[in-house]
């Protein structure tokens, strides 16, 4: 049954990312950096930063509406949230923001994410949140690259998943930043044979199958439908964007089922019962890949293949815009763009239904944006051109 | 019993498996169930989501099993450094038929070269030490 509460009654009418730095070499605070992709936000969308009244993130961002206000000249600040858990929760974020509009909470607001080592600790607290337990560390397993890399092995060994879905998983992301002039990966040449050479991180990832590790900041504004009409950009629909967990799923360490899961078991299936739509009707999509592998994961659990059809479906020809079966990753996404916790792969997803994508998919007007696979609850999230409505 | 671990106490996670440590201190491998519909509860939480039970019993669990699944981490990342000189290591996710397929983490000990998912390992337990963050550990071993 379509959500018709939620589905196509909001949309995202501004983003705008700061330039990627490798960590530890923007020279300047988290809060600071998203300041700049806010204002940058709000200029792309033709509204005055004051106007913002709401303020969605999830994870661990600390750098909270209340914080802002100052500094944006915030009229009133009407909503403010966190979304659960860590990447997992982005596409929650927006739907978040939508309710809050839909239910005349907020009029404007923004979903944001920023993350800098300057002055800040990325890494152990900004993403990892110091939350990993003792039956992983007293064994050594820290890295989410590590964990991921267990569910990844199982994938591949258990389920007869090819490995080399990884790596045209990566092939892809790195082959679209070649044309995207603002991706921190642009220069790296990346073939299969390079892929292979490069070193192991925990396997079976290689290095190129594990995301980057930048500071920047990344904003999205979302508005009515009605008001979106009136703005500069064409708007981004926002036709659903559920999270949630199984019963199988939520913080379960190394037992919870199935193991390979990115987890998106139900979540998947209600983002098309939500929306109307389903795999086959999508022209687009921004997959969060964390790593390579529970990329994969998460295109099985959206429908796109089965385990066994994998193999097929997730191949280099197949996911490269613009006339793969379902380009993925179009900016260069986590792993050769750049890493702001998955949050610009929503900027990315707004732009191909815009048309402004440097890899442009052409007449996109269904695109897809997953959550960071893996989390303990995930979200999903489809974007639709007024075509789609 | 003074236990080493707690002088070292790891923060994250769920946080209801103290049991654990303490028994793994004491040279058992111990996992819970719950006290009233005996379904084993891995990892160990505060009540049974099956019954409602706020009560678990500690069982002793033979350490026996299969590789559910691995990895061979060739980066010693920064709050696992004491592994540094151990790179590349290898961990293994075990299933442990003895509590209803309870997957419990574990170091490998000895040779890695038959790791694979579904190769069975036998366990042993090792007392606390720098490179277990002070903490006693599960260790597993490929059964040849």
């Amino acid at each position: 049954m379509v959500n018709t509460m939620l589905r196509g009654t909001t949309a995202v009418v501004g983003v705008s990312d700061t330039p990627w730095y490798k960590r530890g070499t923007s020279g300047e605070p988290a809060l600071k950096l998203v300041l700049r992709a806010i204002v940058s936000a709000a200029e792309d969308a033709g509204v005055d930063p004051s106007e913002i009244d709401g303020f969605v993130s999830y994870g661990s961002e600390r750098n909270d509406g209340q914080r802002m206000m100052p500094a944006l000249g915030t009229k009133e600040l009407r909503f403010g949230a966190l979304v659960w858990t860590h990447g997992g929760g982005i596409p929650g974020a927006l739907g978040l923001a939508a309710t809050a509009i839909v239910t005349g909470q907020a009029n404007v607001v923004v979903v944001y994410r920023a993350m800098s080592e300057y002055r800040g600790r990325r890494l152990r607290v900004d993403v990892a949140q110091d939350d990993t337990s003792p039956q992983h560390l007293v064994n050594g397993l820290d890295s989410p690259a590590q964990l991921c890399a267990l569910r990844s092995m199982r994938l591949i060994e258990a389920e007869g998943v090819p490995a080399r879905t990884l790596r045209d998983m990566a092939l892809a992301s790195y082959h679209h930043a070649r044309r995207n002039p603002r991706a921190i990966g642009r220069d790296t040449e990346l073939d299969a044979e390079t892929y292979e050479e490069s070193r192991w991180v925990s396997e079976p990832y290689h290095l190129f199958d594990c995301s980057r590790e930048n500071d920047a900041g990344s904003a999205v504004i979302l508005v009515s439908a009605e008001r979106a009409k009136d703005l500069k950009q064409k708007p981004a629909y926002l036709l659903g964007a559920p999270m949630g967990a199984a019963s199988g799923w939520g913080m379960r360490e190394e037992s919870g089922n199935p193991y390979w899961s990115a987890g998106f078991q139900g979540v998947a299936d209600r983002l098309w019962a939500d929306t109307g739509y389903g795999p086959g009707d999508v022209d687009v999509a921004q997959i969060y890949e964390n790593m390579t592998g529970m990329g994969v994961s998460a295109l099985i659990e959206h429908g796109f293949c089965t385990p066994e059809g994998a193999g097929e479906f997730v191949t280099f020809d197949n996911l490269i815009a613009p006339n793969g079966g379902l380009p993925i990753n179009t900016s260069g996404g986590n792993l050769a763009e750049g890493f702001i916790h998955g949050m610009s792969l929503v900027g990315e997803a707004v732009r191909q239904i815009r048309g402004t994508s440097t890899n442009q998919v052409p007449d996109a007007n269904l695109s897809l944006m997953t959550g960071g696979p893996g989390d303990p609850v995930v979200s999903t999230a489809l974007f639709a051109s007024a075509a789609a409505l | 019993m003074e236990y080493e671990f707690h002088a070292h106490r790891i923060t994250g996670g769920i946080g209801a498996d103290d049991r654990f440590w303490e028994s793994l201190e004491e040279g058992e491998f111990r996992l819970p169930r719950c006290a009233d519909c005996k379904q084993w509860m891995w990892p160990a939480h505060f009540r049974c989501g099956h019954c409602g039970s706020w009560e678990q019993l500690w069982e002793p669990v033979e350490m026996s099993g299969r590789i559910y699944s691995w990895t061979r981490a060739h980066y010693a990342f920064d709050r696992t450094k004491e592994r540094a000189e151990d790179v590349p290591y290898v961990v293994v996710v075990a299933e442990l038929p003895g509590a209803d397929g309870a997957r419990v983490v574990g170091a490998l000990a000895g040779p890695d070269s038959g790791v694979r998912c579904g190769v069975e390992v036998r366990g042993h337990i090792d007392p606390p030490s720098a490179k277990s963050k002070g903490y006693p550990a599960v260790r597993w071993s490929v059964v040849d």
